[in-house]
């Protein structure tokens, strides 16, 4: 199986603004933990970038996972773990090649 | 299999684990000549038909029927949308979904088509309508995000709100409207779901969207619908000014 991107846009949504730090904190602790855990499976995150001043997202993350089913077991893990209900996104999934036309 | 929300009174979670839907919203291009043949079409169905072989429905009816031999199929929607074909086949796991479709745009589909690939697992299985079910001539695609008001409420208004939801859905099957379960798109798209739909009529689609208004669907979810007529997919990758 060939290896696929993973790329995630996000930006809070408004009532995160609204929650207390401690509650912050520990949402985005077990959002590092998740991190963690598809890390050890193999899949690599090649860094957060900050897009807000050009894009209707704050964020664009971008992983490389071993495989589509990694990708969507890391995204699943993350909406369990309340993610989705904190922020706004749009995912993409592509998969290694060159485009032949 | 992990459901974004829970089953209701109309939705069980569905037993073919592992099926991935891989939906597509697709504009033609405007064609030089020679670019897009024959010789392309014949390579899509060629790759159509190992896929059917790997294990893939390739229309919306063949959800419903997965033992027919259903043609390959989709849905015809520029007259009344930027888009101008729309469906929906069923791969055997995302892996498969997602090189299906770089099967497919090489074998000239990108030739044809702009397309927009649309993949997630099936979460709930297919309900049928509270008639004869079969054949219906028109889809509906439903596309939708919870959206901050849904993500900022309490599970026990989230429960109500299904549940209030589940009365449309109701509406929506005692209009004889067959209903393709739900698959989950979030993890790859900014859509959390897609439900599609077989419909006897456009007013049936029309009355059933007012129940769903009626219950209130639309102060939880942004969505985006799509409407179009049954057809084989032959006739509509047919390259211009040929009938399939």
């Amino acid at each position: 199986m060939s290896a696929c991107i993973w790329i995630h846009y996000a930006r809070p949504r408004p009532h995160w603004y609204g929650l207390d730090e401690a509650t912050r904190a520990a949402r985005q602790a077990s959002w590092r933990e998740v991190a963690a855990a598809s890390t050890q499976v193999g899949g690599t995150c090649l860094g957060t970038y900050h897009v807000r001043g050009q894009h209707d997202f704050e964020t664009v993350t971008l992983w490389r996972f071993l495989d589509a089913d990694a990708a969507f077991r890391h995204w699943a893990a993350l909406t369990a773990a309340g993610y989705g209900e904190c922020h706004a996104f749009a995912n993409t999934i592509g998969l290694a090649g060159e485009p032949t036309g | 299999m992990t459901l974004l929300t829970d089953p209701t009174e109309v939705f069980t979670a569905a037993d073919t684990a592992g099926s991935c839907v891989v939906a597509f919203l697709a504009r033609r291009h405007p064609l030089p000549a020679g670019v897009f043949g024959r010789r392309e079409q014949d390579a899509i169905s060629d790759v159509l038909r190992a896929l059917r072989g790997e294990g893939w429905k390739l229309s919306v009816r063949a959800m419903f029927d997965p033992r027919a031999d259903h043609e390959p199929a989709a849905f015809d929607t520029g007259f009344a949308h930027a888009i101008d074909i729309a469906g929906a086949f069923e791969a055997p796991s995302i892996a498969a979904a997602l090189e299906g479709t770089v099967r497919l745009e090489r074998a000239g589909w990108s030739r044809r088509l702009a397309t927009e690939w649309l993949l997630g697992p099936r979460e709930f299985a297919t309900v049928g309508g509270e008639g004869s079910g079969a054949g219906h001539p028109w889809g509906f695609l439903a596309l939708w995000e919870w959206n901050d008001a849904w993500a900022a409420a309490t599970p026990a208004e989230r429960r109500a709100y299904d549940s209030e939801c589940d009365v449309a859905f109701a509406g929506d099957l005692a209009l004889d409207i067959a209903i393709a379960g739900r698959h989950r798109l979030d993890w790859a798209s900014s859509w959390h779901h897609l439900g599609i739909w077989e419909a006897p009529s456009l007013a049936a689609i029309d009355d059933a969207m007012r129940g769903h208004e009626r219950a209130a669907d639309f102060k939880f979810t942004t969505s985006r619908h799509l409407i179009g007529r049954r057809r084989l997919l032959a006739e509509l990758l047919a390259p211009d000014g040929e009938a399939a």
